[in-house]
């Protein structure tokens, strides 16, 4: 049985926040969805750096170059043991990079990022990719981290996670941070928690 | 057995007794020697020192004159020293201060290098000021001391220097690397338009090259390929000599850069080094195959193109985008920047219309001016962080240079 990858928390958070609901389970599929500025993000990254900081290597298809790597690497991220594949905005390309990593294999996090890619690109990805990625990661210690606006795996994922919008925190002239709400939408039955990330 | 040789040209002679020949500095040359060439020196010193070289030598109190080199001048080469012993420190001792041919029988080193002074021994200040202070003068002193005490006084070097006086000190032959060079080449009447053949060609050339780098316990560093005169290379990312891995990379470079001409002069040529050498461990994490990872990265780079795939770093630049920064709050970047359309009220954004959003500003922070870089490409800026009525959170900034306002990407 491979454990769960722990995911650590952006900034300190009140004891209530504790985030039993976001361990991502090896060897399957996770979602994460929402809408922009909903910290889908900031969860990649916490993703990628409590791989990274384990040892592990861990991979980013970007699928519209949006990756800033400032920010990761504040949030954790081990830039030196992250491949970062750039796609153009090409789903197609972005499809087949994670097709052609997650069967080398060896990796502890694969994160394809499809957030904000073209809506007609998206419909035209078939359901039969989603099972045949959920059966390549299967007893392997990978993680498939896939961020999107809306769920594309189906039935696929072992957990999808919806990120919303709570509020940005302004104090003054400043942006200081940004307060994100972590909504489990599968397993059923687990609670909503938050997501702390600081600006400054 | 081993037998050193000291003097101008040892290791012309000691190649005359073995192809594996390790070389002590320039003048001092070591290799193995059977018992049958010990006889051999024995019985006959002058002639088997000359049968190996044209040199002329002088072997102890005898001389030997012959043509040097094919030059056809007869010359009087320095004095060599020749010694004979079961161990390659003692045959390098014996060789360097005694004349002659010395022959030292197992067992008997400690008694012939005993009379040694200890300077002959590597220098080494700290320990020959001790033993100084001590009155060990010669070898066979220094010898007769008691092991442990050596090593509490002098410690490790100290106990080394105490076997090297017995010459008791063994360690392995390390012969001179033979120099080879890794080419292949061949000319053919027509050119070859198909990649396919050219990879079977290749192929072929690999095979016998890697079975070459085997053979002398290397591996390569970077192929060098000659079509029609015009050189291309191959770095590889890791030393390896798997014919197969080398000929998936190389069919994935020519697929993603496929030559100018069709080859008729084709040539290969390895540049060899050390192999890899890696520890496992039960507790190290999970990683990628070296052999795997770069065929992968190969064919992505063969679809998104090289400049896409790459290990992302920071610099120590102030430029945004680059720089190293305490933010966590994750950003999302438009790459390029999208041209946007704002409404100012005194100077402040009120109004921000782009091509992937647009609305009202409720919450905005700023500005931030930023420039540097003058001498290249230089950015002068104002950045705002903002929020629209919607809640996403944005960054916006103003180029001074362009005079005109881009949206940089979004906090996410």
């Amino acid at each position: 049985m491979l454990s769960a990858l722990p995911i650590g928390w952006l900034d300190s958070p009140p004891p209530e926040y504790l985030p039993a609901a976001a361990d991502c389970p090896r060897g399957r599929i996770t979602e994460i969805v929402g809408p922009r500025s909903s910290g889908r993000t900031s969860f990649m990254h916490s993703i990628l750096a409590a791989s990274t900081q384990l040892g592990e290597f861990a991979v980013l298809i970007d699928t519209n170059n949006s990756f800033d790597s400032c920010s990761a690497a504040a949030a954790g991220v081990e830039l030196s043991k992250m491949i970062w594949i750039r796609c153009g905005a090409n789903v197609e390309h972005a499809m087949r990079s994670a097709d052609l990593v997650l069967h080398s294999g060896g990796f502890g996090v694969v994160a394809l990022d499809l957030a904000e890619a073209a809506e007609s690109a998206l419909n035209r990805i078939p359901q039969t990719t989603w099972f045949r990625w959920r059966r390549a990661v299967q007893a392997t210690p990978t993680v498939l981290a896939v961020i999107a606006n809306r769920p594309l795996t189906k039935s696929c994922s072992a957990l999808l996670i919806e990120m919303r919008r709570r509020r940005a925190v302004f104090t003054g002239n400043l942006l200081r941070g940004a307060e994100y709400e972590l909504a489990p939408r599968k397993p059923i039955g687990k609670e909503r928690t938050a997501l702390h990330c600081a600006a400054v | 057995m081993y037998a050193c040789i000291h003097g101008d040209g040892a290791r012309a002679l000691g190649e005359s007794f073995s192809p594996f020949v390790e070389m002590i500095d320039a003048q001092t040359a070591v290799f193995s020697i059977t018992e049958r060439q010990i006889k051999e020196i024995a019985r006959d010193r002058a002639s088997l020192l000359k049968k190996g070289t044209d040199r002329s030598v002088h072997c102890g109190d005898t001389l030997v004159e012959g043509d040097c080199g094919g030059s056809g001048d007869r010359v009087v080469s320095p004095l060599f020293r020749i010694a004979v012993a079961a161990t390659i420190e003692a045959a390098v001792l014996a060789a360097r201060h005694f004349e002659g041919v010395t022959i030292l029988q197992p067992g008997e080193e400690d008694r012939v290098l005993g009379s040694l002074p200890v300077d002959a021994l590597p220098p080494d200040p700290e320990i020959f000021e001790t033993l100084d202070l001590w009155g060990i003068r010669s070898l066979s002193e220094l010898a007769r001391l008691p092991e442990n005490g050596v090593a509490e006084r002098l410690g490790p070097r100290g106990l080394w220097m105490q076997k090297l006086a017995r010459g008791a000190l063994d360690r392995p032959l390390k012969p001179v690397a033979l120099e080879t060079t890794y080419e292949e080449e061949i000319e053919l009447d027509d050119p070859l338009e198909m990649l396919e053949p050219l990879l079977l060609l290749i192929g072929r050339f690999l095979h016998d090259l890697c079975a070459r780098l085997d053979a002398q316990s290397l591996a390569a560093a970077a192929l060098r390929f000659t079509f029609n005169g015009a050189e291309r290379w191959l770095r590889l990312p890791f030393p390896t000599r798997d014919t197969k891995f080398l000929l998936k990379l190389i069919q994935h470079d020519f697929e993603a850069h496929p030559l100018s001409e069709p080859p008729a002069k084709i040539k290969l040529a390895i540049v060899p080094t050390e192999p890899r050498r890696v520890q496992h461990s039960l507790f190290t994490p999970s990683a990628p195959e070296p052999e795997k990872l770069e065929l992968t990265l190969g064919k992505i780079r063969a679809l998104v193109g090289k400049e896409n795939v790459k290990i992302p770093e920071l610099r120590n630049t102030y430029r945004p985008g680059w720089s190293i920064s305490d933010a966590r709050l994750a950003f999302r970047y438009f790459r390029p920047a999208l041209p946007a359309r704002v409404e100012t009220e005194g100077g402040v954004p009120k109004h921000l219309t782009a091509r992937v959003c647009r609305g009202n500003i409720v919450k905005i922070a700023g500005p931030w001016r930023s420039s540097g870089d003058w001498w290249t490409a230089d950015w002068n800026r104002d950045e705002w962080d903002l929020s629209l009525a919607d809640g996403a959170l944005y960054r916006i900034y103003f180029d001074r240079k362009a005079s005109g306002w881009f949206l940089e990407g979004n906090y996410d």
